[in-house]
Formats: C-alpha cells, structure tokens, sequence
C-alpha cells in the first residue's frame, strides 16, 4: 500500500505549495501509519487476550528463545540507524551513501525476518502449529503480520536501490528515501512493542 | 450516469504544455482515449470517478431494495413460504451488507470526489490514480461478494456475522468467506480512498481557504475519512481472523478451543459503530449545504455544526458496546456505554437545532432538493429520538433484536442517510450533467418516499414493542397477539410500504432518463448557490477553474455575487454568476498539470478478486494472483503520474486535446 | 405560532399518539410494554418517561420545522439577514438536551445496578441454549422439594413470586433468552456462564423468543416459562421427579416404546425406560447430535409445546383453554398437561414423519462434512405410519 502511495510523487508536490506546507505524500504516510496503528492494535488485543489460551501444545514460556530473539530485536533495530543514515545520504545528493545504506538496512531487516523464519521453524518442531491453540494462531498471526510488513519494507528497499542506480526516480529522491524510512522505523517501534508484550511479559 | 453528453468546452483556455519529468517507465504506453469507454476505464479525473462510484451505488441500491422487498414480501403474512429458511437469512444479511457498504459508502464517496476537489478549489484529488484504483476495488469487493449467490449461496450470518455463528461449522457454505474477503477488499478501497481526501482536504486548498472557511459538506466528509482510516483496520483485523479460522483451520472463535466469542463483537462494533456515522455525516454534510442555499441564509452556527461533527467523530469511539447491552457485559461497563451513548446524542442534537434554525428567519424555497432535506431533519429525528431510547441501557435489553431496532435504524439510515443523498442528487446534478432534474417528478419522488418508508419502518416501532424479533423468516400468528391492529396488520402495512417506497425510487430513475433526454440546460447557477464548485461550469472542465480561486469568505460564491450596503445593510447583488465565470475565463491559467490516464489502477485492484478466489478454493491461483499483484505495483510506481507526450498510445500529434476533452 | 396552526399541530400529534396506542395489538404475547415482573417493572417505570420525553421533544422538533416551512415560505421578501448564529442560543441548546439527559442518565445508571441485583435469589435454573431449543436444568435445591436435578425443556416453570437466578450458557452459537413480560433479553454465550434474573407476579404462561440471531430455524427458537402458585409448583416438581413407566403389554404404547427404544432412545433420554434386558437405556446425543443433546421427554406431556416451543402438543381448542385461563386456574389446566382427547395429533405426527420439513434444520446427513456427519436438530427418520401410531401411543403415556 504505502509503495502506491510513495511514488504518487507527482501531482501537488511538483510545482505547487500545499496548504499545510507538507508535502501530500509524507501526510498520506502519517495517515497510512496511523491506520496501521490500529491494525497491530487489533491484532496485539487478540493475543494478550488469547496468549494464556492453551488446552493442548506448549505454552508461551516453553517456546520462547529470549536471547535469540533478543539479537535479532537488536539487529532490526540496527537498520532503523542504517535507515537514517541512508537518508540523510539521500538527503546530500551522495547517491552512492545512500543506496549502500538502503542495501545495509535491507540486509539487517533481512536477517530479522530469516530470524523469524528460523523461530517459526523451531518452534513448530517443538509442537506449537498455527492451529494448534489460541496461543499459537494469534502469535502467528501477531508476528507473521509484522514479519509481512518487514518483508514488504525490504522489497521497497530493494526496489529503490535498484531504481536509484538507474536513476530514474520520479520526483524528489530524498523525499522517497524519507517516507520509506518513515514506514521502516513504524515497523520496527511496532516491534519493540511486540518484543516487549509477546516476550518479555510473561503470560 | 453517464447518459448526459456534454459538450466541448474549448475556448478561453490555452493549452498548456505537459509536465515531462523523466523518460518513460511503465510498461504499457499511456491510454489515451478522451472518448469512449477507455477514457473511464483507465480515467484518473476525479469527477468521471464520482460518477462511477454513483452508478455503481446505485446499482446495489437498486439491488439491495429488491432484497429488502422479498423480504418484506415473505414477512407480509404468517408463515410466509416466498423465501425459504435459508434463503431468507442470505436475503436479510446481503440486504444490509449491500445497502452499507456496497450503496452508501460509495454513493457517499461518489459525492466526496466529486465535490471536495471542487468545493475547496483543486484540480483533482491528491493522488488521482490512488483515487481510480479505490472505485475499481469497490467494484470488484461488490461483484465479488455477489458471486457468492452463484457459488453455492451468500453469506447467512447477518450483516454483524456474529461468532461463531460465522465458523465453517455453523455456516458451511462458501458464503462467509466470499463476504469476508469482499469486505476486505472494500476495506482497501475506504482505506485508500480516506487517505487521499484527507490529504487532498489539509493540502489543497485554495488559497485563503482557512479550515474554518471550509464548507461543512468537506468538513464533514473530512471527520468521515478519519473515521475510516481509524475503523477500517479494525475490521480488517476480524476478517482476517474469520478468514484464518474458515480457510487455515485457526480456532480464533472456536469456543472448543478456549475462544471468547464475544472478542468477534468488541471488534466488529468498534468499527460497527463508527460506521453508523461514516454512513450519515456525508448526508448531515450535504444539507447542511442545501438548507442555506434554499433558505437564502448561512447555515446557522457553522461553528457549531463543524465542532459537533469533529464531536461525533471523537465520542463515536466510545460508545461501541451500546451494541453489546444484552450480552452479557456487567453492570459497570453497561452504565457506562450507556452514559457515552447519551453523551453522543448531544451533537447530533445541536446539528438538529442548528438545521431549524437556519430555516427559521429564511426565505425557503421548496425545490426537490430542500424537501429531502427537510424531510431529513424530521425523519431523523424520529430515528434520533428512538435511538436515545436505546441508549437507555435497561430499556434497551427489551428493545435490542426487536423490529424496533430495525424501525430505528432505518429511520436514521434511510430517513438521515438516504434523504441526504436524494437532496444531494437534486442539488448537485446540474453541476454534474448541466441538466437539471425535472422538479415535479423530483417532488411526486420525494412524497412517495416520504410516505413509503413511514409506512414501512412507521409500523416497526409497534412491531418490535410488542415483541416481534427480527431476523426471523416467518413470524407466527400465535405471537401476533388480537384485535384489528395486530402485529399482523402492522407487517402488512409494512409490506405495503415497501412497494410504495419502491415505486418512489422507480420514479427517481424515470426522472434520471427524462433528464438526460431533454435537451434543456440547466442555467451556470440554477439554485443561487454559495460554494466555489458553483463558480464553475456545468459540468466543470476537467481541470475543474480556469483560475483558482482565492477565498475571502465563508460561503465565497455568495460574497462575490451579493455585497452588503453599509447603510441600509441589506444585500444587493453585484455579479452575475456568468460575469464571475467571464472573468475567470479571460484570466485563465496559462499552464495548468492535469494527472495522464493510467491502465495501472483497474490493472492492480483486478489482481485482488482473484487472490482471494484463490484463498478460497486453490492457493496457487492466489499467488498467481499476488505476482501479478506485486508486478502491477511496480508498474504503477515506475510511472509518472503526468505523462509525457511519447508515451501515449497512439503519441498525441501537435497540441494534445486530451486535457480538455469532453466528458463523455 | 398562529392559533390556526397551534390548532392544526396539536391536533395532528394528538391524532397520532391516540392512532400509536389504539394502533397496538391487544394481548400481544411479548409485548414489552406490559410487564408481569418485578424487573421487568422496574425497566417499564423507567423507560415510559424517557419514551414520553422523547415523543415531547419529536413533537417540538416537527412543529418547530413546520413553522418555519409555513411562515418563512418565499413570498418574495427581502433578502434575509445573513446571520452565521448566535453564540448564546447555541450552547444554550447545547445545555439544554445535555440536562435532559444527565437526568435520564442519573436514573439510568442507578437501574442498571438495581437490575443486576442478585443477592436475594430465591432459586436457580441452569437454562443452555443450542440449535433451536432451549434446555432448562434444575440443580438440586432442598427448600424447594428439589431433591434431585430436574432436566426440561421449552417450558420452563416457576414458582409465582420467587426470584429465580437464570445461569444462561449455550452449547452451539449465541443464542438470547428473552420472556419480555418478565424481563429483558440476556445473550447465552457458548464458554461463558450469564446471569438473569427475573420473577412473576401471578400465575400464568409467559411467552418468550431467542432474539440472538442463531442460524437457520432461528425464527422457531422460542420458549415459554410457566409460572405455577406454591401448591402448584411443588405438585410439578413431586411429578418431574417420578421416573416414566413402561406401558402395559400387548397395547400399541409398549410397542410404541419398541420404537422408540429402536430409534429415539439414541438421543432423547426417558427416565426409568429400560431396554429389552432389562438394563437402563441410556440417550447418547453426544454421538449423534452436533450440540450434544437432545430433549429429555421423561414427562414431554407435561408441557404444551414442544420442538423447541415450535408447535403446541395442545390441539386449538384445548390450547385456548389453558392459555386463555385466569390466574387462578392457569396452574391446575397446566399440570393436568397433554390427555389424550387434547393431544394435537397433526403436528405431532408430522414431525414424526419428516420433522425439518416442519422446522428448518441442518439434517441431512450428506451435507453434514463439516461436523463429521453430526445433525443440528432431527432430521427425518423414515418412520412408516404404522411406527408413527405407536410411538405416538406410547409419547402420549409420557405425563
């Protein structure tokens, strides 16, 4: 969604002034994200209320790995730096800079979800499915949507990267850059939170 | 409704040379057709959007009416045998979802495009080919859902889809999961679609057009869009949980499995209650538009009416389990839901006071479009009125799942929301068509709707008081109690009604065709207006003011044709809406950007119907699905949203005519 | 306003709130504005004023308009005073319907506590709802010549005057118990345990309905609740703790209670029925139906309706005599129950013969995937007519 929104970058921005002098795609961002706000809220209410849930399978403290996801926390929160350090590359026209720190973020953002990917695994292998309990549909519902929007962030990485090197970006780089950076540190402080609540908190 | 032509409007402006920021990137060529179907298949203009989004709703409407007098058709005598069982419960469920999300929503989304744009003096919306890609979902969430009545039957849980009622168990068909994957997809559309008129409403204005100048229908219909952004990923939430439980086999509402089926209600009233107003604001919205231009006044208290509309949309948050009264709460939570519940009818109120009195002192004129919404303010109201009845939560256990809820709620829905709509349609169809619509059918219209729906949601008070539920396929004579007026002669009443309300909307549809044959135009200000989308022509241009408008007032149309003497105070007029639009036309704008067609936005939301075909019956057809899903997206952002003049399919030839092409 | 008008006006409202009273049905079953029980008392005297204030405020609101429609109509005047409000009207109006309604809302608040009172409770009825009956458990309760749990259904009977404690759960989907003369509606939610309480005044039958929208034969969910004098109740509660007997031998009854052991034993239970070995035939609707139960018919000609209070077991005539009966004679025709010369063989006898023809139901076999072939409700049973008469024969020995 937000990558329809990213690249809208034309209209109102390019030759106009706006009436709140933000431009039309960083509102929509904040918009977007507020929206998001109330979907992970959603989704984090049904697992605090379903966490405790099990009849049969382990429950949340027998399948959690707390120091192997206390790193991969850590290394998500890693590329939100790289993130701010690629635009403020962006934002000094050093196009080199910045498509290496967008590929540094991809690469931490991508460890993070083959993190997950490895938890999922382990986990499963220890008995929690997605059908298994109410525990183990919501965490996997909970976490998986997060690691969707973290897969998504990497794609639109990616895809800058690439369409930087060709330099055929419409409208203002850094401007891209930023609300893409925008939608990377929502991610990850969505993360802090579930870490927190999910992990952290026993049940 | 696209059976106006308009005609060419060529003079005055000058063409203006296109924006070309970089070479091309998409895939396809540009469309180019400013004629024919293609120019609104692949259109980004804002103002043909409207019009889709108003013909589909119309559409439904006319589909979920037909819904809703087979209904009444089969409840018209005890034990009714039209509908079976089964069919009845598809019947009553499709009924609603097709009334709100499928008629209201996007007839309400029909008025908002077309008329911010205009009413706060832009060229288009923010993001014109998020703005097409949100009518092509709604189309598709709508034909998506209806298939379901071919593929084994509709969805049979109402249109609240209670747990686990909703489960595979309880509702094996595939019904469910069409409606709940439809809705998500609808979802998408009102999400994107809020998005863009909130960034179009804070960052487009014309210049001198403060917040406070702003004309209440955008006003409004701004605390409507940040309704949606909030609620709708709410909603999401619950579908995707019903999904997962139907289709992945999760046990989110499965009370086998620990589940608490009352997590489905808080979550579905969260968005279900902001919803209710999401559906009546745009109405509240467009006669607070009408009375003033019809009583020749401003509206009473703009203020007022701009701050218990931003009220509504804040307190609407806190009243959600007013829904919830009889199930099973607890004293605390229900006293205080009921509390809120009072609390939110206390701007609704100051709206009501302030409608009167802006009529009060006026000079009224009664055309079709001021019956509406008189008869708005009073069918409202009632429904109002009734609906502090509920808040009154003891009261409510006897009344809740009663047909007084549904007179309730169809007194607001159809009395508040559907007037309102009908009083926009007579207000604002010379603006869009250059035709006015005929006026004495407009009124033999509105007083068979009048009548028709008194007589059809009238009588449901008495029903649901005397203990008629609903949701029931056939009632009982045995629970129809004696005497003459009986619940059965109050269903047949009811029954009665609905043909009448039938044969009113019949005559609005006549009255559509009559219009678009007649040759006779509608003059540049028929009503004497007072917003800016009425210094324009009729239709607008497409890119809507020759100049943009810089606002001085509230109501600036009306301060530019009438200026107050400073002695005698009265209003004297000094312009003609002609003279103003002259004017305007001799200081055009010499480069004006209008956003390019683009096959990207029906490209991109067609991948979502079949994904979700694929989630139901064969996954790999919903990753086909997704691939195409994720190459339309890369098609879209690799392009520009103002195309350059080789990218077009045929290249345009010298001057491009595309930017100033007719309408139809 | 002109006299003409206030005339015109007062008259038209007048006219309709006489048309809305005279408009209502008389003696309609669940009329919820004619309440028969404290609670549901204690909801009336509240709601009527809220409901009059409301009609009071409708009518000024419609007058208000009609005024100006009438006297502000275009005739030509000048151009109006272009007047954006007056602030002081405005919160005035604003204050006004917020007073009106922190009172209404004081009185609110202060019913809802008192109606979720359950400290005083004289008896309690474990009431579970499943598709589309409702089951009616009497835990063992002593003081009431209870002595040990009575298990009913459709008709739930009460002694007059007592406050009896509801514990509403539900074996399938949301299902709400609702007896508008006693009191409002309470949801019974599958995994959760709702209380309701209500009490009758005098004796009497009580209809009710579910009004939680519950699937298919949602419309044919309803349910009654009896309430019998002290003398009355006890007499039924001495009859419901008797097990059934076995019919004599050689009549069409014990035949009949060869049928039933043949087919319905397998989930309706029978107290005391015993098989052909003499051993206790024991109902299994856990195996067969997908809620896990079927109605008990120990003593189904005890009650009046049957088919989750669908159709009556009373034939027309008899019905009106027992539903129609004073106060005073409602408890002695009720618990003479269903005799053989009121018995409503039609209906009974049709569902015998295919019962989701009669009532909608999820039963037949090969749609039923998706429970592992368990049936929501009866399905049809094949009986021939010759099964039929007996087992009719032997039903009606159920007293």
């Amino acid at each position: 969604m937000s990558d329809v929104a990213v690249h809208e970058a034309d209209h109102g921005t390019h030759g106009h002034t706006t009436s709140t002098g933000l431009s039309n795609n960083k509102v929509a961002m904040w918009l977007f994200l507020g929206s998001e706000c109330l979907l992970f809220g959603g989704l984090i209410s049904t697992y605090m209320l379903y966490r405790g849930r099990v009849s049969v399978g382990p429950r949340p403290g027998n399948v959690f790995d707390i120091p192997f996801t206390s790193v991969s926390s850590f290394i998500l929160l890693m590329s939100s730096l790289t993130m701010v350090l690629a635009v403020s590359a962006a934002q000094n026209r050093d196009d080199r800079g910045t498509t290496l720190w967008l590929s540094v973020t991809a690469l931490l953002g991508a460890t993070f979800v083959g993190g997950q990917v490895y938890e999922f695994t382990a986990m499963y292998n220890e008995g929690l499915g997605f059908t298994t309990s109410l525990f183990g549909s919501s965490f996997y519902t909970l976490t998986g949507f997060h690691g969707v929007h973290v897969t998504v962030g990497i794609i639109m990485l990616m895809s800058l990267v690439g369409i930087i090197k060709r330099s055929t970006i419409p409208g203002d780089k850094a401007e891209v850059v930023e609300l893409i950076g925008l939608y990377w540190h929502f991610v990850d402080v969505i993360w802090i939170v579930i870490f927190t609540l999910v992990y952290l908190i026993p049940a | 409704m696209a059976i106006i032509e308009r005609p060419v409007i060529t003079e005055g402006v000058e063409l203006a040379p296109l924006a070309t920021p970089s070479r091309a990137q998409g895939a396809f060529k540009r469309p180019v057709s400013a004629t024919g179907w293609k120019s609104w298949l692949f259109t980004v203009d804002h103002k043909k959007l409207g019009i889709m989004y108003g013909v589909m709703a119309m559409f439904f409407f006319i589909l979920g009416g037909l819904e809703a007098v087979l209904i009444r058709l089969q409840l018209a005598a005890p034990n009714g045998k039209v509908l079976s069982a089964s069919v009845y419960n598809q019947m009553f469920t499709m009924h609603a979802t097709t009334m709100v999300f499928l008629f209201v929503m996007p007839m309400a989304a029909a008025f908002a495009n077309y008329f911010i744009p205009l009413q706060i003096g832009a060229r288009d919306v923010a993001f014109p080919r998020m703005n097409a890609f949100g009518f092509w979902c709604i189309l598709g969430a709508g034909i998506f859902i209806n298939l379901s009545w071919f593929f084994g039957g509709a969805a049979d849980g109402g249109w609240f889809m209670y747990a686990p009622n909703s489960g595979p168990i309880f509702s094996p068909s595939h019904g469910v999961d069409f409606w709940a994957l439809g809705l998500q997809i609808a979802g998408i559309a009102s999400l994107t679609g809020a998005i863009n008129l909130i960034v179009t409403v804070l960052n487009m204005r014309a210049p001198g057009m403060s917040l406070m100048k702003m004309p209440v229908f955008t006003w409004l219909t701004l605390v409507v869009q940040f309704l949606l952004l909030f609620a709708v990923p709410v909603i999401t939430v619950a579908l995707f949980l019903l999904s997962f439980q139907r289709n992945f086999g999760a046990t989110f509402f499965d009370v086998s499995a620990g589940a608490d089926p009352l997590l489905w209600q808080h979550l579905f009233w969260i968005f279900g209650h902001p919803e209710v107003y999401i559906l009546v604001l745009p109405s509240f919205g467009i006669i607070s538009e009408v009375l003033p231009v019809f009583s020749k006044k401003p509206l009473f208290g703009y203020p007022f009416v701009v701050f218990s509309g931003a009220a509504i949309g804040f307190v609407g948050w806190g009243v959600w389990a007013h829904h919830m009264f009889a199930s099973g709460l607890g004293p605390v939570s229900v006293a205080v839901f009921s509390i809120s519940t009072m609390a939110i009818a206390i701007p609704t109120g100051v709206k009501i006071v302030n409608w009167t009195l802006t009529l009060w002192g006026g000079k009224l004129r009664f055309t079709a479009a001021m019956h509406f919404a008189i008869g708005l303010i009073v069918l409202f109201t009632i429904g109002g009125l009734s609906g502090v009845t509920h808040s009154v939560a003891p009261s409510d256990t006897q009344q809740t799942d009663t047909y007084y809820i549904v007179a309730h709620f169809h007194y607001v829905l159809f009395g508040g929301a559907v007037f309102g709509l009908f009083s926009g349609f007579y207000y604002w169809w010379p603006k869009m068509f250059g035709k006015t619509l005929n006026e004495k059918l407009g009124k033999a219209n509105f007083w068979l709707m009048v009548i028709g729906m008194n007589m059809t949601f009238g009588p449901m008070h008495i029903l649901g008081l005397q203990g008629q539920p609903r949701r029931m396929y056939q009632w009982t004579e045995a629970r129809a109690g004696e005497g003459f007026f009986n619940l059965a002669f109050w269903n047949r009443i009811a029954s009665i009604g609905s043909l009448i309300l039938t044969l009113g909307i019949f005559l609005f549809i006549v009255n559509v065709i009559k219009t678009s044959r007649s040759k006779e135009r509608a003059p540049l200000d028929p009503w004497d207006a007072r917003t800016l989308e009425w210094m324009t022509s009729s239709p607008p241009k497409e890119h809507n003011f020759d100049v943009i408008p810089t606002v001085h007032h509230l109501d600036e149309f009306f301060h530019r044709k009438y200026e107050q003497d400073p002695v005698t105070h009265e209003y004297k007029q000094i312009a003609t809406a002609e003279e103003i639009m002259a004017d305007q036309e001799a200081h055009a704008d010499k480069h004006i950007h209008m956003p390019s067609p683009s096959y990207w936005p029906i490209v991109l939301a067609s991948t979502l119907p079949v994904i979700m075909i694929g989630v139901i019956y064969s996954i790999p057809v919903a990753i086909v699905g997704g691939i195409f899903l994720v190459l339309a997206m890369f098609g879209w952002a690799l392009e520009p949203s103002t195309a350059p003049e080789t990218d077009f399919d045929p290249p345009a030839s010298g001057e491009s005519t595309k930017e100033l092409a007719p309408l139809v | 306003m002109s006299t003409k008008i206030r005339r015109i006006v007062a008259g038209v409202s007048g006219l309709a709130a006489t048309a809305f009273l005279a408009g209502c049905a008389k003696d309609a079953p669940q009329d919820t504005w004619q309440p028969k029980g404290s609670n549901a008392k204690i909801i009336d005297d509240l709601q009527q004023p809220v409901f009059a204030i409301a009609g009071v405020i409708g009518v000024i609101v419609t007058c208000a308009v009609v005024y100006c429609i009438i006297k502000f109509r275009d005739r030509g005047q000048a151009m109006p005073e272009q007047t954006h409000g007056k602030p002081a009207l405005e919160i005035g109006m604003t204050i006004l319907p917020a007073l009106i309604l922190a009172g209404v809302g004081v009185f609110t608040f202060r019913t809802v506590f008192d109606l979720s009172k359950t400290s005083d409770t004289q008896m309690v009825v474990n009431v579970t709802g499943q598709q589309w009956w409702w089951e009616y458990d009497y835990p063992a309760q002593p003081e009431l010549g209870i002595t040990q749990p009575i298990i009913t259904s459709g008709q739930r009977i009460i002694p007059v005057g007592t406050k009896v404690l509801l514990r509403e759960t539900s074996r399938d989907v949301i299902h709400s118990y609702w007896i508008p003369a006693l009191n409002g509606k309470r949801d019974a939610v599958p995994g959760r345990v709702h209380t309701l309480r209500l009490d009758a005044d005098e004796p009497g039958i009580y209809a009710g309905q579910c009004t939680e929208f519950c699937g298919l034969s949602h419309a044919n969910m309803r349910m009654e609740t009896v309430a019998l004098s002290k003398e009355d109740f006890a007499a039924w509660v001495a009859n419901q703790l008797t097990n059934a007997k076995s019919p004599a031998e050689k009549t069409l009854a014990k035949e009949g209670e060869g049928v039933f052991l043949n087919q319905c034993v397998r989930c309706h239970q029978v107290n005391g029925l015993k098989k052909v070995d003499g051993t206790p035939a024991i109902a299994a609707p856990d195996e067969n139906v997908w809620a896990g139960a079927a109605p008990n018919l120990t003593h189904l000609m005890s009650r009046n309706t049957f088919a989750g209070a669908a159709f009556d077991l009373l034939s027309k005539k008899c019905r009106a005599d027992v539903w129609g009966a004073s106060s005073e004679t409602v408890g002695k025709k009720y618990l003479a129950g269903v005799g053989e010369e009121c018995l409503n063989q039609t209906d009974l006898r049709r569902w015998l013969r295919n019962a989701p023809a009669m009532k909608p139901m999820y039963a037949d076999p090969a749609k039923l995937t998706s429970t592992n072939g368990k049936y929501r409700g009866m399905p049809n049973l094949g009986l021939t007519e010759d099964d039929i008469d007996k087992l009719v024969a032997y039903l009606s020995t159920l007293k």
